[in-house]
């Protein structure tokens, strides 16, 4: 029963974690007009269902990196299957919890953030609520880039940086090379190679992200008894996270679009062009070197490069300010609700203490839905101008954020 | 700190291998363009109003699809690697030529 609960969780988080990050791929072409903004999230919609079924591999050890309630092989720690593996059911749930009552909170700012820190946070902070900070793998075990430091930590400092780099170089060169030549025939140009461009980063992102959903409702099959094999996970696993992320691709995080495309810089075609590929290359390069990064912090990089590399064009550094600090309390505030939510289940105990943490998430949710319906952003007001200030959908840094 | 070590051994590459292909191919892409506009001539290129448009070139045409076709085979290299990355199987550079080998 806690199973079925963690397993609807996981769905859930994978669905927030869709329509977080269709601002990643699809934010510059729908600012700069490339796409039409329905059309764009169908296309990011699908690509993400095509990405999850592509990736076969079994993602199994995803929570290796920071957390220590697996061994090596994907097993869950003998010692925590006790009682029918509730131990670590309820680890996974708390964590799950945290992950999506931050992905929302962020979500009604429009804030960016990033999904895996979000989930990372939430496990880290259940882990250290349940077992302890010992519990934690921190700093790996210095044979290679692991632990919080090394998957989390510095990706996150260092990626940004990069994807800036590269897409304000790219912009730079761009802007040189197009000189002389009528913006007409330009942007028509420019649009399929964002268009092409933002489809790759989408791809990559369906077979990053859904794996992780994938490989952690896995191992809560596998610490119930319900599931054996470490090497396949169920097909049906499969197909209900690729329909999860794929769904919340679909429905858009119109928020967060807006943010990213119209917030940061005004985009031109040149420059989405430019940021996008940015983006996908900095994304391919490094699942390719196994360099652990987050979309979402090269999409930012990406944009603000692009704003930088261009004569002339504003940059709103308050707003990627703000983003920034979310970046930052992203990991703490996520691992504050899963304690949280490890601790209200664990003090309730059993079965009941895991339907308690459910039902708060739902209450979350369900506030934070209302919440959004008074200053609603949609597919029609997505591109809409950027009031710097006093606008009711500015996004603004919560004061207070565990729930 | 091993980490670090680590972490900024990766980050240069990631940043070399990202300016070829994130950098690299979008300004060909742009050169691509530039190469068409040369050689459709008229009113694709900036020239001043009431004249006639410089004149096309046909080899400006060609020239701008050759840039593109290199453009494209990045992007099947990209899908090339997600597609295999998605079945346990990896890109080789080991050859210059980009190969799928068992990871």
């Amino acid at each position: 029963m806690i199973l079925v609960l963690v397993v609807v969780a996981a769905l859930g988080f994978d669905f927030t974690n869709g329509f977080h990050d269709t601002a990643n791929a699809m934010a510059t072409s729908i600012a700069t007009g490339a796409l039409r903004p329905k059309m764009a999230v169908l296309l990011a919609g699908v690509l993400n269902l095509v990405g999850a079924f592509l990736s076969v591999q079994v993602a199994l050890t995803v929570t290796n990196a920071v957390v220590k309630i697996q061994s090596s092989n994907g097993t869950p720690k003998p010692e925590l299957l006790t009682d029918g593996g509730s131990a670590l059911l309820l680890i996974v749930l708390a964590g799950l919890i945290g992950g999506i009552v931050w992905n929302l909170l962020t979500w009604l700012l429009g804030l960016p953030s990033s999904s895996s820190h979000a989930l990372f946070g939430g496990l880290i902070g259940a882990t250290i609520a349940g077992l302890g900070w010992a519990g934690v793998n921190w700093n790996g075990d210095g044979s290679k880039l692991d632990g919080v430091v090394g998957k989390v930590l510095l990706p996150a400092l260092l990626s940004p940086v990069i994807a800036g780099v590269v897409a304000a170089l790219g912009t730079w060169l761009i802007y040189k090379v197009v000189v002389g030549v009528a913006t007409r025939f330009t942007d028509h140009g420019f649009r399929w190679g964002q268009i092409g461009s933002a489809s790759l980063v989408s791809l990559a992102h369906g077979t990053n992200d859904a794996q992780k959903t994938m490989g952690v409702i896995t191992l809560a099959l596998i610490a119930s008894g319900d599931w054996t094999d470490t090497k396949s996970i169920p097909f049906w696993v499969k197909v209900a996270c690729a329909l999860a992320i794929g769904l919340g691709t679909y429905l858009g995080g119109w928020r967060i679009i807006r943010t990213l495309g119209k917030g940061l810089v005004e985009i031109t075609p040149p420059q989405g062009l430019a940021a996008q590929s940015a983006s996908a290359a900095v994304i391919l390069a490094s699942s390719h070197l196994g360099f652990a990064l987050s979309t979402t912090h090269v999409a930012t990089g990406s944009i603000l490069g692009a704003g930088i590399g261009t004569k002339g064009a504003e940059v709103r550094w308050r707003v990627a300010g703000r983003l920034v600090a979310a970046w930052l309390i992203t990991l703490p505030a996520a691992g504050l609700v899963g304690a949280l939510m490890w601790w209200a289940g664990h003090l309730v105990g059993g079965l009941a203490g895991a339907i308690v943490i459910f039902v708060v998430l739902l209450a979350v949710a369900g506030a934070v839905y209302q919440r959004s319906r008074r200053d609603p952003v949609d597919h029609n007001n997505v591109n809409a101008a950027w009031a710097p200030i006093a606008s009711p959908d500015e996004p603004r840094l919560p004061v207070s954020t565990a729930s | 700190m091993h980490n670090l070590g680590f972490a900024l051994d990766g980050a240069w590459r990631v940043l070399l291998a990202s300016l070829i292909l994130g950098a690299g191919l979008p300004v060909l892409f742009a050169l691509g363009i530039r190469s068409l506009a040369w050689g459709a001539g008229g009113d694709a290129e900036v020239h001043e109003s009431g004249v006639t448009g410089p004149t096309p070139h046909r080899i400006g045409t060609v020239l701008g699809w050759a840039c593109f076709v290199v453009v494209l085979a990045g992007v099947v290299l990209g899908i090339t690697f997600i597609v295999a990355s998605g079945f346990g199987k990896a890109l080789s550079f080991e050859h210059i030529y980009p190969a799928i080998v068992n990871k």
